[in-house]
């Protein structure tokens, strides 16, 4: 305790330096994209994890061949929708999938959801073919406080999320995004959470001219941050992929009308060749 | 480097003691309290609301890193010790990844802040979500911890909100590990504007005006309905694995009430001291009570011992029975003569010729106060009524 301050000032110098290293984003987004590969690398639901994704329909075979859903094994199961939800027939009885709750089977991870009348089955194992997210580097300058404007439609209708999964929305409003010497106006929708009680994101899928040349083709996801006067924080650094991805079991979300932006924003997520997720 | 970081490691201070803290949602700041308590062995912790507090399920110091573990949640605040403060994250995973909300503390506890006499009392409220606009009663009272109160829906109430009123504004947070939720606003005249926080982003707009009395939920006991034309059955296992059913002798010219409950549901925990104090006034002239458990997984072997814990904690004594995975469709699977299944916990009445006589859908809990008494009074009187029909 001879110079108390000793020790703590020459943390204060190498935490300094190591984030001047890092560059760029800062802690609390580079803390959000290590959370977020290691629960791509490990999670049991991992979208590297999954193996198959079906419309439960009419009903869907689970097991060993010939099945719908290849499961290795013994016994053959049938997923059926029932009551609003699915359950799985199995030879020894009947157990229920409640939604979003994975159920487990000979191994493997069993989550069911979807919207009533249009389930969806899920089957997840072990992980494969794993690669870490890439982003682009940090731009404060891609980073945005905008008011909302008013919605152009009324009433919710139904969307693919960023699972693949269709679920209910409604149009929030709109944000002019000055970038590129003009205003892009995107489309943001509130898009409800299967998971968790009240809770709902305010949402943009969006294009850009980095799209199939170094970020995802189909489009990439950015979820905006209320700030409590009514407008919207947008950091586009933060922008994320689809499912899809990851993974070609996912369906890729069709593009939402209009948010198309003309210039390149290399920002947020990459995709590509150097082992950015395909 | 060795010897800095050692040098370092023995400074930070013991975390033992009460922390204000707080997250910081993207709309405002929720309050709630830590007690970190070193009696010699592992540390322990609580949660608090004000002054009502839950232990922590684990809390442990690795160098200058404070995890607390919040129960079955799978949620996690982990937080670096600095001195008198903590910094750090409140954590928990989902279908679409991790999520994270910043977590800060200072020692000591928050100041107790009352309510004005314009704010207190009860408001018809209108959640506007983006989706529908819902209905909700918000309450406001003075307590031990100052300015207290909650969110009730059609399907019960959101638990003990503690917070605190300045000039016009006010702020009233319940944090339990797994929901989040956070009421700001102000009062404008005889009108409340404001928003109820969800979560780090979610921001649900309302107006509220005061309640003249009339209620503009639907009544707990319109939510559900069921088939009276016969005799109400259900046949479930019991912890022990035997089946129990409706028409067991024991039930036979009984008035029974059917709880239909989770482990996981603070509401149902609310609900389950006002039921054991029914069967101990009313067990000997007639009353039964069958609790019919939905839990987290459906497998006996993970679910029997979490509602055993339950029947210890509340020392229940009527059989408790192991219905299924918690979820509103199996419920409805489970016990067909039900229509409208939604909230947790249900409570059937069921008369002496075994038919469905009330459904109460939700339960009021004690952070409700006058409701809370008003309906177990209302239990009394429908089990006394019942008792008395022969």
């Amino acid at each position: 305790m001879r110079n108390p301050l000793g020790p703590a000032s020459l943390f204060l110098i190498l935490s300094a330096h190591s984030s001047l290293l890092a560059a760029q984003a800062p802690p609390d987004l580079e803390r959000e994209r290590s959370d977020f590969t290691r629960w791509l690398a490990s999670d049991p639901l991992s979208p590297f994890a999954i193996v198959a994704l079906m419309p439960i329909g009419a009903g869907v075979s689970v097991g060993p061949e010939p099945s719908d859903i290849l499961i290795p094994g013994q016994t053959r199961g049938i997923a059926r929708e029932s009551g609003g939800g699915a359950a799985l027939e199995l030879p020894s009885g009947r157990v229920v999938l409640p939604r979003g709750r994975p159920v487990v089977y000979e191994g493997y991870r069993l989550v069911s959801s979807g919207l009533p009348g249009k389930s969806v089955l899920a089957a997840y194992g072990p992980i494969h073919g794993y690669h870490p997210p890439r982003y682009f580097p940090y731009d404060a300058r891609l980073v945005f406080t905008l008011p909302m404007e008013q919605p152009e439609r009324h009433g919710a209708f139904r969307i693919l999320g960023l699972d693949g999964t269709e679920t209910e929305a409604v149009e929030a409003g709109s944000v002019s995004v000055p970038i590129g010497g003009s205003q892009s106006r995107l489309r943001v929708y509130r898009v409800g959470d299967p998971d968790r009680d009240q809770e709902s994101e305010l949402v943009i899928f969006f294009r850009d001219r980095t799209n199939g040349q170094g970020s995802y083709p189909a489009g990439r996801f950015l979820e905006l941050t209320p700030k409590s006067d009514g407008s919207v924080l947008l950091d586009f650094n933060r922008a994320r992929n689809p499912f899809c991805a990851y993974s070609t079991v996912f369906p890729c979300p069709a593009p939402w009308p209009g948010n198309a932006i003309a210039v390149r924003l290399s920002v947020g997520e990459q995709y590509g060749p150097a082992g950015g997720g395909q | 480097m060795i010897a800095p970081i050692l040098l370092a490691a023995a400074m930070i201070s013991s975390p033992a003691g009460p922390w204000r803290a707080a997250l910081d949602l993207a709309g405002g700041e929720l309050r709630f309290g830590v007690i970190i308590e070193d009696s010699g062995g592992p540390l322990r912790g609580r949660l608090c609301n004000g002054a009502s507090c839950q232990p922590l399920s684990g809390v442990r110091l690795t160098g200058d890193t404070l995890t607390l573990e919040l129960g079955d949640y799978a949620a996690t605040i982990t937080a670096a010790v600095r001195g008198d403060s903590l910094i750090g994250q409140y954590h928990n995973v989902g279908r679409k990844g991790p999520r994270s909300i910043p977590f800060r503390a200072a020692r000591g506890r928050w100041e107790i802040s009352a309510g004005g006499p314009a704010l207190l009392g009860n408001w018809n409220a209108w959640f506007e979500s983006g989706f529908e606009q819902t209905p909700r009663v918000l309450e406001f009272r003075n307590g031990a911890a100052g300015l207290e109160g909650t969110v009730i829906s059609n399907s019960g109430d959101y638990g003990l909100f503690v917070g605190r009123m300045l000039g016009d504004s006010f702020a009233i947070a319940h944090f339990d590990g797994s929901f989040v939720y956070l009421l700001t606003g102000h009062l404008a005249g005889d009108t409340l504007r404001g928003t109820f926080h969800a979560g780090l982003r979610t921001q649900i707009p309302f107006v509220a005006t005061r309640s003249t009395g009339q209620s503009q939920l639907t009544p707990p006991t319109a939510v559900t309905r069921s088939d009276t034309t016969g005799a109400f059955r259900f046949a479930f296992p019991d912890l022990e694995g035997h089946l129990v059913r409706s028409d067991d002798p024991r039930f036979h010219g009984k008035v029974v009430l059917v709880d239909i409950f989770g482990t996981w549901c603070p509401t149902c925990h609310d609900a389950a001291p006002a039921l054991v104090r029914l069967y101990q006034d009313y067990h000997a002239r007639g009353l039964e009570i069958v609790g019919v458990a939905f839990e987290a997984t459906g497998d006996t072997g993970v679910d029997a011992p979490l509602v055993r814990r339950y029947r210890e904690k509340f020392g229940i004594h009527f059989p408790l029975l192991l219905g299924g995975v918690s979820d509103a469709d199996v419920v409805s699977a489970a016990l067909p003569q039900l229509d409208g299944f939604t909230a947790f916990p249900t409570t059937i009445f069921l008369g002496r010729d075994g038919r469905v006589r009330r459904i109460h859908a939700g339960f009021y809990g004690p952070a409700t106060g006058p409701q809370h008494e008003a309906v177990v009074a209302e239990f009394r009187r429908a089990v006394e009524g019942m008792l008395e029909e022969r």
